[in-house]
């Protein structure tokens, strides 16, 4: 039997390669997608190489709340700091953010979702879970989560990931659900596949292009949360955030007076949010054969 | 075919109406200065010639001034019950209510004589058993939150000796329970407070009786609480105030209440104004800045029970690593003054120390002071509110500069409720904070460094400072007492007992078209004070 096992794991690598080629020839010829995913890479770049573009925002100058210039492109804040430094520098920890509790949502999510789908008997006790927590006002108890474990990146990461995982566990599930009765997977079961094998070999690979695409709107949606939760001072107060940004803004007065300290950080969280969105409408478009044909 | 067409259609559709929602939620987010909320009363920013609309970004907690307050509470029960004494820009105290005040030869009495003049709104006059009334309520009762009551240590009871005249029998002799009750207790009218057996259970919600200038009329929960003019008020111009209504409302921020400023829905922003608004107020047409003198102090305290910074060594080197001038200029934005590391700041100039200097910023010694006390890798957690704007911009200076000296802080800004609830349980390394009024040298020093003071943050339980703080208090000759008051503020000074950084002078912001405030210290009293509202005038 394992040899048995053995050999059906090895698939139709050209068939693969085939799916993705097609896939990946759909999403570049697609305009939108791929100014997108320039976009996230141009984020991706600025978050890794801040240290090469600008120096960590830090101190204090008596450049205080001036606006755009030569000298300061992004204008600077209450405490004198340079904007654009607080933005890249932001950039790094509001993806790191994104990155982290879109992937442990996304993990708890899938996980949950898949085990729902595969275990019938399971599904029920489960969707009333994921149910619940759906029904849960998130923002409040984000904002309660935060204040009572204190501000900080993993507090932040942990937060935003916990209320997460719900919406990505019923997306998973449903189209799970559509999957796991098909004749393939009854043939796995016959074979004598344990458990384990059928939901990472068959299943996860099934729902691969609903996670990916929820990764990245997850990610996108956490960056929101992160913001969302330092502008009402629930951040790190130690790391710059674009929410932080936002927050000091918010804090100084400086909203009425001094527009640019809300309009680049505004700007980036709307690229970043954008442009994750336009990835996932692409991806997903290029994944269907009917809008690829179009 | 045409169905195929059509789901196309209705797909594509479904795609420019996200991209376009997305579009949406990011202008909002670009655009997220927010808006003033809308008018209920005035149209078009317009109000009255006599009305007053007063901003303020607190909502009421509770109108029963006996109980512990949120900001605009009192703003609104000061506008209904007298003080005895009020405050002058350098902490004396005036006469309000009370004409006299003081202590018998042998400083077991203290007394108070009132004005005969003043009178509820519902035509009860005000004497002497409403104040007696109010001071045995508090010693008695400890309502919550009251700050009166943490002054009453030696009070034995009040009582009305005639209708203008209330006498104060003490245990012993105790310098601050006069100063103390006659500023800080407002008077409330026995014939209505006494009919609630549980002070702490009376909310005072509705059919109010006012002894001030104005009277409330009608509250909108977390919107407006409106007040209608009373008369006869003793200290308004013929004894009629001079506005017919004053309305708060309640703005979530101070962003929005500028907006509605500038916009003419409100007139006067009753909370300070954050420091780096002020110049761009001052230069907007239409808006005046008050300058209000500051009487209190912002403090940074190391927690004594706690190791290292139970080493005065330790403290010094805290104390030598903060950046003191900078904080000032730019934090601040030059809004402030050296409190020359003493509690008794410059502002009670009748008691202030002048040799007491601040300490130098200086790194390496430091260094020096942590190498001499044999601590390294010094690392400490700072505790915040993040509902003071001013602590929160200035928190990651200190951090910044203390990094030079190799120390570490770690910066824990937190919602006001939980750093209560920490500054209380003594749970942080460094508290930082600010006390808006300080006026008595002696109580404050009794509440601040006393084992058991209510406001002991520095957790600090010196026998040496004790004893020179509760001689003085004990004492009601004044030249004995400030010589006590000197000692025990350069005992704090040399020990590092409590890092007093500066004295702020606030700046509140109102609209033009008005005149003839008068400035009370502190955002407290402010230009919104009894003494204030009665007498303004449009120009």
């Amino acid at each position: 039997m394992s040899i048995m096992l053995a050999d059906l794991e090895t698939e139709p690598v050209g068939q693969q390669e085939s799916a993705a080629g097609a896939t990946w020839y759909a999403f570049r010829h697609n305009p939108m997608g791929l100014v997108a995913l320039g976009l996230m890479l141009v984020l991706v770049l600025v978050g890794l190489a801040a240290p090469l573009i600008v120096h960590y925002p830090s101190g204090f100058t008596s450049d205080v709340l001036q606006s755009p210039s030569s000298l300061h492109w992004f204008g600077t804040d209450n405490l004198g700091r340079d904007i654009m430094a607080e933005v890249v520098w932001g950039t790094r920890i509001s993806m790191t953010v994104g990155f982290c509790a879109s992937l442990l949502a996304v993990t708890f999510g899938v996980l949950i979702g898949m085990l729902g789908a595969y275990f019938p008997r399971a599904d029920t006790a489960l969707g009333m879970v994921v149910d619940l927590s759906l029904s849960l006002p998130v923002l409040p108890l984000m904002i309660l989560v935060a204040a009572l474990a204190g501000p900080s990146l993993g507090t932040i990461i942990l937060v935003i990931s916990f209320f997460s995982w719900p919406e990505v566990a019923r997306v998973v599930r449903s189209q799970a659900l559509s999957v796991v009765n098909l004749p393939y997977m009854d043939a796995a079961r016959v074979l004598g596949g344990r458990h384990r094998w059928i939901l990472r070999r068959h299943l996860l690979p099934a729902v691969a292009p609903v996670i990916t695409v929820t990764v990245v709107l997850t990610a996108s949606r956490a960056v929101i949360a992160e913001a969302g939760l330092s502008f009402l001072g629930m951040g790190d107060p130690s790391s710059w955030s674009w929410g932080r940004i936002l927050y000091e803004s918010q804090q100084s007065g400086s909203m009425t007076s001094a527009w640019w300290t809300t309009l680049f950080p505004s700007a980036a969280i709307l690229l970043l949010v954008v442009a994750a969105t336009l990835i996932a409408i692409a991806y997903n478009d290029a994944r269907n054969p009917r809008s690829r044909e179009d | 075919m045409s169905t195929q067409r059509g789901a196309m259609n209705l797909m594509k559709a479904q795609r420019l109406i996200r991209v376009c929602v997305i579009g949406a939620v990011g202008a909002v987010l670009a655009a997220c200065a927010p808006s003033a909320p809308p008018t209920q009363s005035n149209a078009a920013g317009s109000s009255p010639s006599d009305t007053l609309t007063v901003a303020t970004t607190t909502d009421v907690v509770n109108l029963n001034p006996l109980l512990g307050n949120s900001r605009t509470d009192d703003w609104v029960t000061d506008l209904m019950y007298p003080r005895l004494l009020t405050v002058s820009a350098n902490g004396s105290k005036e006469p309000y209510l009370a004409t006299k005040w003081g202590y018998s030869a042998d400083g077991k009495t203290g007394f108070f004589d009132l004005r005969n003049d003043f009178t509820w709104s519902d035509g009860q006059k005000l004497t002497a058993t409403d104040v007696a009334y109010t001071i045995n309520t508090i010693k008695t009762q400890n309502p919550k939150g009251n700050v009166v009551s943490g002054f009453m240590s030696n009070l034995g009871k009040a009582t009305a000796v005639s209708p203008t005249r209330v006498e104060l029998q003490l245990n012993k002799p105790d310098s601050i329970v006069v100063p103390e009750i006659g500023f800080w207790m407002t008077v409330v009218p026995e014939h209505i407070f006494s009919k609630q057996a549980k002070i702490d259970d009376f909310a005072n919600a509705s059919d109010w009786v006012s002894a001030g200038p104005y009277r409330l009329s009608s509250i909108a929960k977390g919107q407006s609480y409106t007040l209608d003019r009373v008369e006869p008020y003793p200290m308004a111009p013929n004894g009629k105030p001079t506005l017919a209504k004053v309305v708060f409302k309640v703005y979530p921020d101070v962003n929005t209440e500028i907006l509605a400023l500038k916009k003419g829905d409100v007139d006067v922003i009753a909370n300070a104004l954050p420091p780096a608004q002020v110049k761009d107020l001052k230069a907007t047409s239409g808006i005046s800045v008050a300058e209000v003198p500051g009487l209190g102090f912002t403090h940074m305290t190391y927690n004594m029970k706690r190791k290292p910074m139970d080493n005065v060594l330790v403290r010094q080197a805290l104390a030598h690593a903060v950046d003191y001038n900078s904080i000032r200029a730019v934090a601040v934005q030059g809004q402030a003054v050296t409190a020359n590391n003493s509690p008794i700041t410059d502002s009670l100039k009748e008691f202030a120390d002048p040799t007491l200097k601040e300490y130098t910023f200086d790194p390496q010694k430091s260094k020096a002071l942590l190498a001499q006390a044999g601590v390294s890798n010094l690392k400490l957690t700072m505790i915040y509110s993040l509902q003071d704007p001013v602590i929160s911009a200035w928190s990651s200076m200190v951090k910044d500069s203390a990094a030079q000296a190799g120390i570490t802080i770690d910066l824990k800004g937190m919602d006001r409720n939980t750093y209560l609830a920490k500054t209380v349980a003594g749970d942080y390394d460094i508290y930082a904070g600010s006390f808006a009024i300080m006026d008595e040298p002696v109580s404050n020093m009794a509440l601040q460094y006393l084992p058991d003071g209510a406001i002991n943050y520095s957790q600090v339980n010196d026998p040496q400072l004790t004893s020179l703080i509760e001689q003085a208090q004990s004492t009601i000759d004044k030249g004995k007492q400030k010589s006590l008051v000197q000692q025990a503020a350069g005992y704090v000074n040399k020990n590092m007992i409590d890092n007093i950084m500066y004295v702020q002078n606030l700046n509140v912001a109102y609209s033009s078209k008005w005149d003839g405030f008068i400035t009370k210290p502190s955002e407290l009293l402010s230009i919104i004070d009894p003494a204030s509202l009665a007498n303004i005038h449009q120009k």
